[in-house]
């Protein structure tokens, strides 16, 4: 099947994304103390959807929220009362603007996990429920490297509609899946079919774009190399400075670990589901005092690991996106490009 | 679901067996597992503990989780249960032991403390399925009397004229009138199992792990005709918290019942 692709200049553009927010529950990234977070918006002036990559947070929990009610429980005389929480609030259909391209490809890996096995119903509600419209990047941040993993970013269907800037400040809408394609049908007033040079620019853009990295992998051989690394002993070194805040798993957009506690008070109580993370020493702590990563290096191990090679293993896809918000958030500037690198090249005679 | 505790039995000091029955009792009938499964065991509040069910659903009616006190919800579980109490329960959940392998073949049970829990429900599968299965000989030992546990039980089966029990402790006592010493030497010096069509069935402490494994390793046993049952850390019990992963397998859902020769391909993370 043929997937549209439509054309516009900026003001045409501007007027789509006020005709969106107008018709649906949409969301966008909003500035706020200089981090732009996805949040429902009611304009077009509350929201950037260009907003600069480095500074914009994962749109992750808007389809898996950082901490969430799942049961809650009264204790009184005559027994213990389950009672479900209140309605799914993420679980409607809307519209979100602005997700970068590596974050819609961080939500596709994630799928495996969540649809494997005992299949998550409301992580797949938001998903289905969902549009995703996403600005391809014009230029590559200093921690991005989304271009080298094992996925192909110029076509990327983990978008429903990607927004490509061509020549002559001309703006290219495309539908990369049958729900962008429909969608794009039903509010495409005041956009046109693109003409012929359409595709020789869109070409040309990811060209520019692909040119301007700084970072570079080959993932196949990064990915071959790593599998044997388990006993590498620059898994010890690289990442001693590590303080475990847990920061680069929290703004990752694939990191899907979590944690269920619960909290009472008196007779009431409530169990949530929270973000977790393996870089946490209690992450694998058992009752009794064993634990298999009692230290920092191997929790990191797992990290690197897991990102590069289980879940590859697993499940087919890289979980890491190259994404970099690990290491642009990180407080003492680990970066996982260079660990990967690092451990893939010191290959153990 | 809700279940409510109908009996508790005090093991040993820190060890309590407790028998659980659903609160809706048309959740009896529903409620089947296989030999080696795990639940989620909530004790509202204090939080969820994963356990393996102690007893073979050829008993129907109750099933049994035995706790230790180890950590803290443990603490609270010993600390606040009291008989008629309600808990929460999920699963079951994890794999089971391979029951058509272990057809036709001698069944050896190698316990140690708290781990012969998820041994015990697979004995009591196979008493109850006694003429599928060769000989039976379980090998059961604790640091001391007092930490065996299922003492009324394994009186039972002593008098089982279809099964052989071995129980052994560290350190000699006084009354003590069975066999002195580690489960590993025990195993290799009075046992002396048959290799020939026999399955192993351990589960214990690591310590004894590592050493019975050596042990069966000197008797000739292959790593294949090795069983054992891991205990991690889990907490969904579903394949997505990510807690019990051990490379690219997760324990909840391709264990927790792994062949040595399984065990030995994955990282030594465990």
């Amino acid at each position: 099947m043929k997937l549209t692709t439509y054309s516009t200049d900026q003001a045409g553009l501007q007027a789509f994304y006020e005709a969106i927010i107008r018709a649906h529950d949409t969301y966008g990234p909003v500035e706020k103390f200089g981090k732009f977070d996805f949040k429902k918006v009611n304009s077009l002036s509350e929201c950037d959807p260009e907003s600069p990559i480095p500074r914009t947070m994962s749109v992750k929990p808007l389809f898996f929220p950082k901490s969430a009610k799942v049961m809650k429980y009264t204790a009184t005389s005559a027994g213990t009362e389950l009672s479900d929480t209140a309605e799914d609030p993420l679980a409607g259909k809307r519209v979100i603007l602005g997700v970068k391209h590596c974050d819609a490809r961080g939500l596709q890996v994630l799928d495996a996990v969540y649809k494997w096995d005992y299949i998550d119903t409301d992580y797949e509600k938001r998903r289905e429920n969902t549009i995703l419209i996403s600005p391809r990047c014009d230029q590559a941040a200093t921690h991005c490297f989304c271009t080298s993993l094992d996925y192909d970013l110029e076509t990327l269907d983990a978008v429903d509609v990607a927004v490509i800037n061509g020549a002559d400040r001309k703006i290219y809408l495309q539908a990369r899946t049958e729900k962008g394609e429909t969608f794009l049908k039903e509010n495409a007033t005041g956009l046109t079919s693109a003409n012929g040079s359409a595709e020789a620019e869109m070409k040309k853009q990811y060209e520019t774009f692909a040119a301007s990295f700084r970072l570079k992998m080959n993932y196949q051989e990064i990915n071959e190399r790593m599998q044997g690394q388990f006993d590498s002993p620059t898994f010890e070194e690289v990442p001693s400075s590590c303080v475990s805040c847990n920061t680069c798993a929290f703004v990752c957009p694939t990191c899907h670990c979590f944690k269920i506690s619960d909290e009472k008070i008196r007779d009431k109580g409530v169990r949530y589901k929270s973000y977790d993370s393996c870089n946490n020493v209690y992450f694998t702590l058992m009752a009794g005092g064993h634990n298999p990563r009692p230290v920092k290096y191997r929790r990191w191990r797992q990290r690197a690991m897991h990102k590069f090679v289980y879940y590859k293993e697993r499940f087919g896809v890289n979980l890491c996106i190259g994404c970099g918000k690990c290491t642009t958030s990180c407080p003492v500037n680990i970066s996982i490009f260079e660990v990967v690198t690092k451990v893939a090249s010191s290959m153990q005679e | 679901m809700i279940c409510k505790v109908d009996k508790i039995i005090q093991e040993t000091p820190d060890i309590c067996t407790y028998r659980l029955k659903f609160r809706d009792e048309s959740l009896t009938e529903q409620f089947d597992w296989l030999p080696g499964q795990f639940i989620e065991f909530s004790l509202l509040g204090s939080g969820e503990c994963t356990f393996c069910i102690a007893s073979s659903a050829t008993r129907k009616g109750t099933f049994d989780c035995s706790i230790k006190r180890a950590g803290i919800v443990t603490a609270d579980i010993h600390r606040d249960i009291d008989e008629g109490d309600e808990v929460g329960i999920r699963g079951p959940y994890g794999n089971w032991f391979p029951l058509e392998d272990l057809k036709g073949k001698n069944l050896l049970f190698v316990g140690g403390g708290i781990g012969l829990a998820p041994l015990r429900s697979l004995i009591q599968y196979a008493i109850d399925n006694r003429n599928q299965y060769a000989d039976c000989t379980i090998l059961y030992g604790a640091r001391t009397s007092a930490d065996l546990c299922y003492k009324e039980e394994i009186e039972e089966w002593k008098t089982n004229k279809s099964l052989r029990v071995i129980l052994t402790i560290d350190k000699p006592e006084d009354t003590w009138k069975e066999h002195v010493g580690v489960v590993p030497k025990i195993l290799e010096e009075v046992v002396k199992p048959k290799v020939e069509n026999t399955k192993v069935i351990t589960c214990g402490p690591p310590i004894m792990i590592k050493y019975t494994l050596l042990a069966l390793d000197r008797l000739g046993f292959a790593p294949k005709d090795v069983i054992t049952t891991l205990e991690m850390k889990m907490q969904c019990g579903l394949g997505k918290c990510g807690r019990c992963n051990i490379g690219s397998t997760y324990v909840c859902k391709d264990g927790p019942v792994f062949t040595y020769e399984e065990l030995k391909r994955l990282p030594d993370e465990f």
